[in-house]
């Protein structure tokens, strides 16, 4: 860099601190390690979900016709959401709890483009590897499922639906990564995004009551599944893109604070 | 309480139930002095206490507009214990955050120069884990037992005392099962090391595996695989309706073989792995 004092350019500034993010990014032995979790847990898991489900063509043409065999294949999405979750929560937390974070800021004074180009790399490599992710699990679990019910890549709806499953662990994983700038340790964060995801979907239906499965409809995972049905069913009723969006929300209103913490506390 | 044990033995080593009692001793400072392990048993049994009451309560409010067929499938012992499904992660987490903690500070090298046998080490932390969980889950359990029942009493639906056949059973068996999965995450915490890990591990192994599992049609493989996760073994435990094993008793050896398993497991990484 060529750059005088005080005369760095925006754009160079911010491929250095993208640069500098993916060090960090690809240096830690959690990334892979989480990402094979994840991986192992959605084919797997697409395989089994289809054997199991195989012999649905006994079943009654009722429930044939409601089968979903796009949302029934990817459920190991809920399972490997926790791992893609906690692996954003850790790009954050890991850093905050070896001290590397002062070194950071210390490099790169300017504190939410360090935020910015670290969501941005955690984004691009949780994106890539859950798209593909889940059109592996896609693709395995129909041919598995072939005597039964299911479809194909081109039929309607169905590619939407797929990409929406790499959509949806993108969006946790950044929502664990805005929640871990929040609160900095690793476990206070890793219970709050779970309680979100896991815990609150259980315990409100446990509590009965409409206004229960009204706040229910709105919760982040039983929004954003959403995104990976290919026929509406199951006990939420938001739809694809309503759903990706309320999850959106979420991310939006955590990096929005996330944002403003980041700049105002100290390191 | 510090014993002068290593100043005064010398080159001999001192008896086997005074290094026991060290061990002990120091895993005990080790587990009160930790903050979270104050703070968050004590908001954890708050906030499951009333889970359950909130349960009960929604219930009990619903009795008078049940049908008969709806009347006959209201189990007080259920409706008062369906908490457990989300409380059992509190007792998981504890246990992996007392092993976790320890090496996220590095304080775990310093244990093992001072106390070099480290089964004994990892005994101590076994046996001090399972009587803190214990402690927890009776107060727990039995709280949620008697304002949720009082609860049903007052809305005068149907209700049980602890003398009901079967009642203490159900009581003993959740509080048994809350302890087994304090020591499945203090075994898992030592194997790997890491609290995000771990963490990760219990609310996939104790809530969302299950859930999963159960959606898939159960053929001759899931009635010889998923009755015996931890978690639906548990259910066993203070669900009334049996699900899929033969006994309870089944559940209770089950749930043991978990423990002494993972424990097993523990030992061996503990004693062949670097720290």
């Amino acid at each position: 860099m060529s750059a005088q004092a005080g005369a760095i350019r925006l754009d160079s500034r911010l491929r250095a601190t993208a640069r500098s993010e993916w060090i960090k990014f690809r240096s830690v032995r959690s990334g892979p390690f989480a990402l094979v979790a994840t991986a192992l847990i959605v084919v797997v898991g697409a395989w089994l979900l289809g054997a199991g489900n195989r012999n649905s063509a006994a079943a009654s043409p009722a429930s044939q016709a409601a089968f979903d065999p796009v949302f029934t294949v990817l459920q190991g999405i809920e399972l490997a959401q926790l791992f893609v979750g906690a692996l954003g929560v850790i790009t954050v937390t890991g850093e905050y709890s070896s001290g590397l974070i002062r070194g950071t800021f210390v490099a790169t004074p300017q504190r939410a483009q360090v935020l910015a180009m670290k969501a941005l790399v955690f984004a691009a490599v949780a994106w890539a590897c859950c798209t593909a992710l889940s059109f592996a699990a896609f693709f395995l679990g129909q041919s598995v499922l072939s005597p039964a019910k299911h479809v194909g890549i081109g039929d309607p709806g169905v590619l939407t639906a797929v990409l929406g499953g790499g959509l949806y662990l993108t969006f946790v994983g950044l929502l664990g990564l805005f929640i871990g700038v929040l609160v900095r340790r690793t476990p206070a964060a890793l219970a709050a995004l779970f309680g979100l995801l896991a815990v609150l979907p259980i315990a409100l239906i446990l509590f009965k009551g409409t206004i229960a499965s009204q706040l229910g409809e709105y919760l982040p995972g039983n929004a954003g599944e959403q995104a990976f049905h290919l026929l509406p069913g199951g006990a939420y009723t938001l739809g694809r893109w309503p759903g990706l969006g309320v999850l959106a929300a979420y991310v939006a209103a955590a990096a929005v604070a996330a944002f403003t913490l980041i700049r105002r506390r100290d390191a | 309480m510090s014993h002068p044990i290593a100043a005064s033995a010398g080159p001999a080593s001192p008896a086997a139930y005074r290094r026991a009692g060290a061990a002990l001793a120091t895993e005990w400072i080790k587990l009160r002095s930790l903050r979270s392990m104050l703070l968050t048993p004590l908001l954890g049994a708050v906030a499951f206490i009333g889970l359950a009451d909130g349960t009960v309560r929604n219930n009990a409010a619903g009795w008078a507009h049940l049908d008969a067929a709806q009347r006959a499938q209201f189990d007080p012992v259920d409706i008062n214990f369906n908490f457990v499904t989300l409380g059992i992660l509190l007792f998981g987490v504890l246990g992996a955050l007392v092993a976790t903690n320890e090496y996220g500070s590095g304080l775990i090298r310093t244990t093992l120069a001072a106390t070099p046998q480290r089964g004994l080490v990892l005994a101590a932390k076994a046996v001090l884990a399972a009587l803190v969980a214990l402690a927890l889950a009776i107060v727990i359990i039995f709280t949620a037992f008697f304002t949720g029942q009082g609860i049903l009493s007052s809305a005068h639906a149907p209700h049980v005392s602890l003398g009901d056949p079967g009642v203490l059973g159900h009581l003993l068996g959740t509080v048994y099962y809350m302890t087994a999965a304090g020591l499945i995450g203090l075994f898992t915490g030592v194997l790997v090391r890491s609290a995000a890990a771990a963490i990760t591990a219990m609310f996939g192994l104790l809530l969302v595996l299950p859930v999963l599992a159960d959606r898939i049609p159960q053929d001759a493989v899931w009635r010889h695989t998923v009755p015996y996760l931890p978690s639906n073994l548990g259910d066993e435990m203070w669900h009334s309706h049996a699900r899929s094993l033969p006994s309870p008793g089944i559940a209770v050896l089950g749930l043991a073989a978990w423990v002494l398993v993972l424990a097993a497991a523990a030992a061996f990484s503990l004693r062949g792995r670097d720290a």
